[in-house]
């Protein structure tokens, strides 16, 4: 089976409100998905329908060989889901709660103990296993949550914002799961709105607006189509501005250079495509600014008194670092440390969904 | 500034209340129907009673007399019927309050013995029984005094005679008792005379089911009553309660029909509700002496019957709303009218016609009457099997509807 999830023209309607607009996506086995979109999105009717927790007003899926409409159950047992609202009986200890989804998972009683045990141990949660759920914290419901989900041994596990309100250690003990998880050959479906999570764990992204799929790809490969795209537009816009300058100064002269510098500037910064640079120089002087103020790729240079340089500069030049670093060396510079910020999935979010809102 | 927010509290309640239309819709209708049960339940008379009347001597007496009967309004005669042993069935068959016998002799004025008139009453019935005594006991005194007198002015006058008595009293009831032939010794003297005038007719009472106290009659239907109660709020929290705080999600997200939870919510509600019934007869026998005259087994069987039946009944409102609020406010027009228009209290023969109607919509008036008649009567389920049938028919058609209607979307 290649693919763990397929989906056929799932709808979803709820009165006039749709939902979830003839949604077509293929989810690999064995993968760890990133499910994005902003809030009201359809991210979560989405899951609901994959779970079977909310029937498909149209279309159908295929969720780990199994239709959804017309073998809910077998699907569920194949399944399974730590939703958003952490959905336990709070007048039952945690081993009680696990217990009891085993049961209903049809599980042998043998294997059922010696599952617990293992998963209890896996998430830490064995030493809690006679407290009610009531008395947990957020982080340690969350961990029985997924304890709960994982008895059966399912083959694909969802999770709706998995690490919402958790604290970093607890969220890192939930991600290592994950990943070992997803090792051991089980598809994650992970529903999340914390970009870095969907960046560090997920082989695949696909961002749903509206009720549609608006963006499908790895998380680089989403990155990469933005940074095209923005090429692109950008190209034409600088085309556009060049003819300007060339028509208003003559060739040759310095003003010009500095103009369409200038107005390069302003429409990356207009785009949001610029990347920010910072060197720290220990013998830093004027010349060594002055160089890299002149590279074409840098827009803009503020100097500190502490040695730091801090420049604007082009984010799709791909030798800009290195010409940067060539400057300084050129002046017999001794950079001591040196740092830059990437173009990050949550660019790639906000422009996927802001271009779906405008169109 | 305070005033600010406490006005926003109020325009808050006011705009969630206007957004759940079924809190609207209980906050209009409850009122409305409460206020009408109680003005026409609580607020009426007793009448209508329904009784049968043994004729067995038929003459002018006895045609005045059950003119009498009919023209008060607290009876309902259903028949005229000639034979005191089907007029007690007819009582214990519950098909009427009570059967007024007159004797063979009842036309014979002639006679120095005392005429006696029976009745036998449906004690069971705790208000009917309490109004149709007194009444009828004041009616034959009536009519015995019109008889005695009648008898008086006769020996008197010394000759035989028709005559009519009207006496203001017997206005007030409507009874005119005409006796076309009045025979008399002619020597009897004062003393036969005074004599016949005491004792003209011994009107007895019989009790067939003896003395029951008010708590007698009150148990069963409380007991039944608090098996509904129970059972309905239970299911309230018990499904909407737990789909409010995704706890029912858990058990949707495994291999589990919608069918298997509710059977599993049926179980243990029924379990819990029969423990909860068994402490409450064991306590009215321990507090109030109660004794059960029918068999054990059946009162419990028909508790359980009860509460399956209300279990249902609840699964069906639960089955579509999403919160506990909702469903409290969607039960509470079904509830609270129930006992009153059931019988709990009051015999339904104090309301209007058409609550009488809406009686035998509701499965709480089988269950009232089923348990009265095993507790109190004695009853087999021979006795009760329409009662039993219509629960059964009850619960069936709520489980169906609140399964085939269940939501199971979370």
């Amino acid at each position: 089976m290649k693919y763990a999830i397929e989906t056929f023209d799932l709808t979803k309607k709820f009165g006039d409100f749709l939902a979830v607009d003839t949604l077509n996506m293929k989810i690999e086995n064995k993968s760890i998905f990133g499910f994005l979109g902003p809030n009201g999105a359809g991210k979560t009717t989405t899951i609901k329908m994959l779970t079977c927790l909310a029937q498909p007003t149209g279309g159908s899926a295929n969720v780990a060989g199994y239709d959804i409409n017309e073998s809910p159950n077998e699907v569920r047992q194949k399944i399974g889901m730590v939703p958003q609202l952490v959905s336990l009986y709070g007048d039952l200890t945690v081993r009680e709660n696990v217990e009891l989804c085993a049961d209903f998972y049809g599980m042998p009683r043998d294997l059922k103990e010696v599952r617990i045990e293992e998963l209890m141990e896996l998430v830490d949660i064995k030493y809690a296993q006679n407290k009610l759920v009531r008395q947990l914290s957020g982080g340690q419901k969350q961990k029985v949550s997924v304890v709960a989900s994982l008895v059966h041994q399912p083959d694909i596990l969802f999770l709706d914002e998995p690490t919402i309100g958790l604290d970093p250690t607890t969220k890192r003990v939930l991600w290592d799961l994950i990943t070992d998880l997803n090792e051991k050959g089980h598809t994650i479906i992970l529903c999340s709105h914390d970009m870095y999570e969907v960046e560090l764990l997920c082989d695949n992204v696909g961002i749903i607006n509206q009720g549609t799929l608006a963006a499908f790809d790895t998380p680089q490969g989403l990155k990469d189509t933005m940074i095209r795209e923005e090429e692109d537009t950008k190209k034409a816009k600088l085309g556009t501005i060049i003819d300007k300058i060339e028509q208003e100064n003559p060739i040759g002269q310095e003003s010009s250079f500095k103009d369409l510098k200038g107005a390069v500037a302003d429409l990356e910064r207009e785009n949001g495509k610029t990347k920010q640079m910072s060197i720290m120089v220990s013998n830093l002087n004027d010349k060594m600014v002055d160089e890299i103020q002149m590279l074409p790729v840098v827009f803009e240079v503020s100097k500190h008194h502490s040695g730091r340089v801090i420049m604007e500069m082009d984010e799709k030049c791909k030798t800009a670092v290195n010409d940067v670093i060539w400057a300084v060396m050129e002046n017999n510079g001794n950079i001591t440390s040196i740092s830059t910020k990437d173009p990050s999935l949550e660019d790639v979010f906000v422009k996927v969904t802001a271009k779906e809102k405008e169109e | 500034m305070e005033t600010k927010k406490v006005m926003w509290m109020l325009k808050k309640d006011l705009i969630v209340l206007w957004r759940h239309k079924p809190r609207l819709m209980s906050l209009i209708l409850f009122p409305i129907i409460m206020i009408t049960l109680f003005g026409y339940g609580m607020g009426g008379t007793l009448d209508n009673i329904p009784i049968v009347v043994v004729d067995q001597s038929h003459g002018a007496v006895t045609d005045q007399t059950l003119n009498a009967i009919k023209n008060m309004s607290l009876y309902d005669v259903k028949g005229i019927i000639s034979d005191p042993e089907k007029g007690r069935e007819m009582v214990e068959s519950g098909q009427v309050k009570a059967a007024i016998i007159l004797p063979p002799n009842y036309d014979n004025l002639t006679s120095p013995q005392p005429q006696s008139v029976v009745m036998y009453v449906d004690s069971s019935d705790q208000m009917a029984s309490q109004a149709l005594i007194p009444t009828t006991q004041a009616l034959f005194s009536k009519i015995s005094g019109q008889l005695g007198l009648e008898k008086m002015q006769m020996n008197s006058s010394g000759s035989t005679a028709s005559s009519q008595i009207s006496q203001s009293a017997s206005n007030q009831t409507g009874i005119q008792v005409n006796t076309s032939q009045v025979s008399s010794s002619g020597s009897g003297g004062i003393v036969a005379s005074i004599q016949n005038l005491a004792n003209t007719i011994n009107f007895q009472v019989d009790k067939i089911y003896g003395d029951i106290k008010y708590i007698d009659f009150l148990v069963p239907a409380v007991i039944a009553m608090t098996v509904m109660m129970s059972c309905m709020m239970g299911m309230g929290e018990s499904i909407a309660g737990e789909r409010e705080r995704g706890e029912l999600a858990r058990l949707f997200m495994t291999p589990t029909n919608v069918s298997t939870v509710v059977g599993g919510k049926i179980i243990s509600k029924l379990i819990i509700e029969t423990g909860r019934a068994l402490i409450l007869i064991v306590a009215a026998v321990i507090l109030f002496g109660i004794v059960i005259k029918g068999s054990m087994w059946l009162t419990l069987l028909l508790l359980v019957l009860t509460a399956l039946c209300f279990v249902g009944f609840g699964i069906m409102i639960s089955a579509r709303v999403s919160t506990q609020e909702d469903y409290v406010q969607m039960v509470m027009p079904f509830t609270m009218p129930m006992m009153f228009v059931s019988g709990v209290f009051y015999p339904l023969a104090t309301m209007p016609w058409i609550f009488q109607k809406i009686a035998y919509l509701v499965p709480l008036t089988y269950a009232n009457d089923a348990l009265r008649a095993v507790m109190l009567k004695g009853a087999n389920l021979g006795d009760v099997w329409v009662d039993v049938a219509v629960l059964i028919g009850f619960t069936l058609l709520f489980f169906a509807m609140g399964v085939r209607s269940f939501n199971r979307d979370v």
